[in-house]
């Protein structure tokens, strides 16, 4: 029938909406980083040299304050997260395990400003009395992190948990294993790949996120291994500078946008890696 | 170490876990709440218009500023977002062509916040001339939520029978009579529990609005291309500046009132999906 082939066209096109935008938005970002490639050039963008002022362009720091801190938040948050999904879906009682899966839903809603606010007015004070420093930096940045990548690690992993089939556990327990050598032996590894893409996916979610971060790490530009000393990160020295930015500086802000861009491709390219080859 | 004494150890430590996450929530509804209840339920300040430079300015336009954008998004990203659902699960067969598209929205999916922002800028402001404006942060946000909101909006359709629709079909009627008189009425309790997650998200967006809905405003937005100032964005740019001297009072009380209003999606979206549900077991 000629409507439902339009609707189904029209349908089509929804969904192919997906792939127009993925490729406008590399379109888009390129085009406006190009500059940047041509006239700084690779290997000065990403050296350790960040001057916008004296035309020098290096990322490296707002590059390694990134990875630190999405380090740091995966460190804290992703035991912290797949504990959280375990208990909820094998430890808990039902009553409690509802409690916590709606909580852990408000948590993934609370507003990422809100969340460095609180970060900014009790997290690095709290830090700077008891290092002496400003408090700033990348502890205050993982801290603030492990909080948001919480509610995707544990939703993830416990439906990860859900979807593995009962008579794993059943033939388990039968056997005479306590829960925790069940949990030890043979759930965590029969979930092993569900439980690896979610702290992927928990990754992704602190390699963007960026106005909590913003407001805890110190926006300076100083290229440092110090957790507490303050520094950059890519996404809070786009949301700092963009705003103002013209000329080299602005493609030199979009070359860093490339460069998230370009990560968050990597982590679900091995997703894909990590799903296939359990297919195999 | 005997295995008893193994299990109860981790039985403990999974409690200590559990409760520890608990305690997170606890702790910033907590603490929002006792920092800016009181700031949230004063008229001048939820409806009060907002100050520059000086002291005891209200977020009025701001909330409403919230609002219009979550509407407007949602008018935008409801139907896209369900129809390309409807697509994947009821029209096309699984292929290259559904693996590509998938492809697409997972990598959709993690692109950051702060790069569909400055995406948005550069479309909108840079070249087609725009000024910041609603419907540029509302067609910004409708395609950050289309991987989310695809996802649990097709999770909702293929949770519906098979049976339905052969039933619908073996009656004569056609996939989109199926569809729109069969399938959509059954997956809608689920589809509208599934735009929880969206809604929070667009409630919450900052980056997006700092670059493209804009971050200051002192009268009430009426056209989607008038400037507005979302609270998130706000308060971000509150703190930010830290010119009026109250700032701090207008951090705590707008994260507040961001708070209730996710309560309210929350209560909000669940009563209707089961109004919904009530409907349609009536037969309506």
């Amino acid at each position: 029938m000629a409507r439902e082939k339009y609707i189904k066209m029209l349908l089509m096109a929804c969904a192919s909406l997906s792939f127009l935008a993925i490729l406008l938005i590399f379109l888009f970002i390129f085009q406006e980083s190009l500059p940047a490639i041509t006239r700084i050039g690779i290997p000065n963008l990403f050296s350790a040299a960040w001057n916008p002022d004296k035309g020098q362009y290096g990322m490296l720091a707002f590059l390694i304050g990134t990875l630190l801190s999405t380090l740091g938040g995966l460190l804290i948050g992703a035991p912290l997260g797949i504990g959280t999904a375990v208990f909820l879906d094998q430890v808990a009682p039902s009553r409690m395990a509802n409690v916590i899966r709606r909580g852990v839903e408000l948590l993934a809603g609370i507003p990422s400003v809100v969340i460095g606010w609180f970060g900014l007015i009790i997290l690095v004070p709290f830090i700077a009395r008891i290092t002496g420093s400003a408090g700033y930096g990348i502890a205050a940045a993982s801290v603030v992190l492990a909080v948001m990548v919480l509610p995707t690690i544990t939703a993830l992993g416990a439906e990860t948990l859900r979807s593995l089939p009962p008579e794993l556990k059943e033939a388990s327990v039968a056997m005479g294993a306590t829960r925790w050598q069940t949990i030890r032996k043979v759930l965590l590894p029969a979930g092993k790949e569900g439980i690896l893409v979610a702290v992927v996916l928990g990754m992704g979610r602190a390699i963007g996120e960026t106005m909590a971060v913003q407001m805890v790490v110190g926006n300076s530009s100083q290229l440092t291994l110090n957790p507490f000393q303050p520094t950059g990160t890519l996404t809070s020295n786009l949301v700092t500078n963009m705003g103002e930015a013209v000329g080299n500086f602005r493609a030199a802000l979009f070359a860093q946008a490339l460069v998230l861009l370009i990560l968050s491709m990597i982590l679900i390219v091995s997703i894909r890696f990590i799903t296939r080859k359990k297919e195999a | 170490m005997d295995a008893r004494k193994a299990d109860r150890i981790a039985t403990a430590v999974f409690w200590a876990i559990g409760i520890i996450a608990l305690g997170i929530l606890a702790f910033i509804v907590i603490e929002i709440f006792a920092r800016g209840l009181i700031t949230a339920v004063k008229p001048s300040f939820f409806a009060g218009k907002p100050q520059a430079l000086k002291e005891g300015g209200g977020v009025g336009p701001m909330v409403v500023s919230t609002i219009y954008l979550v509407v407007l998004t949602m008018l935008i990203s409801f139907p896209i977002s369900v129809g390309a659902a409807i697509y994947l699960a009821e029209f096309a067969r699984e292929g290259r062509f559904t693996r590509f598209i998938r492809f697409c929205l997972d990598s959709l999916g993690t692109v950051p916040s702060i790069v569909f922002a400055i995406f948005g800028m550069t479309l909108f402001l840079f070249y087609l001339n725009w000024r910041t404006c609603l419907l540029a942060g509302a067609i910004t946000m409708a395609l950050l939520n289309l991987p989310v909101f695809l996802r649990s909006a097709e999770e909702a359709l293929r949770q519906v029978p098979l049976t339905y629709r052969e039933a619908s079909m073996s009656l004569g009627a056609d996939r989109w009579t199926t569809v729109k008189k069969i399938v959509l009425p059954t997956a809608m309790p689920g589809i509208i529990t599934g735009t929880i997650l969206p809604l929070g998200r667009i409630m919450g967006e900052s980056a997006v609005v700092i670059f493209t809905v804009g971050v200051f405003v002192r009268a009430i937005p009426l056209s989607p291309f008038d400037p507005a100032a979302p609270l998130a964005g706000y308060i971000w740019y509150v703190q930010s500046e830290a010119v009026v001297p109250d700032y701090r009072t207008i951090v705590n009380g707008g994260a507040a009132i961001l708070l209730i209003l996710l309560f309210l999606i929350n209560f909000g979206t669940r009563r209707l999906s089961a109004y919904y549900s009530k409907k349609k077991s009536l037969g309506g």
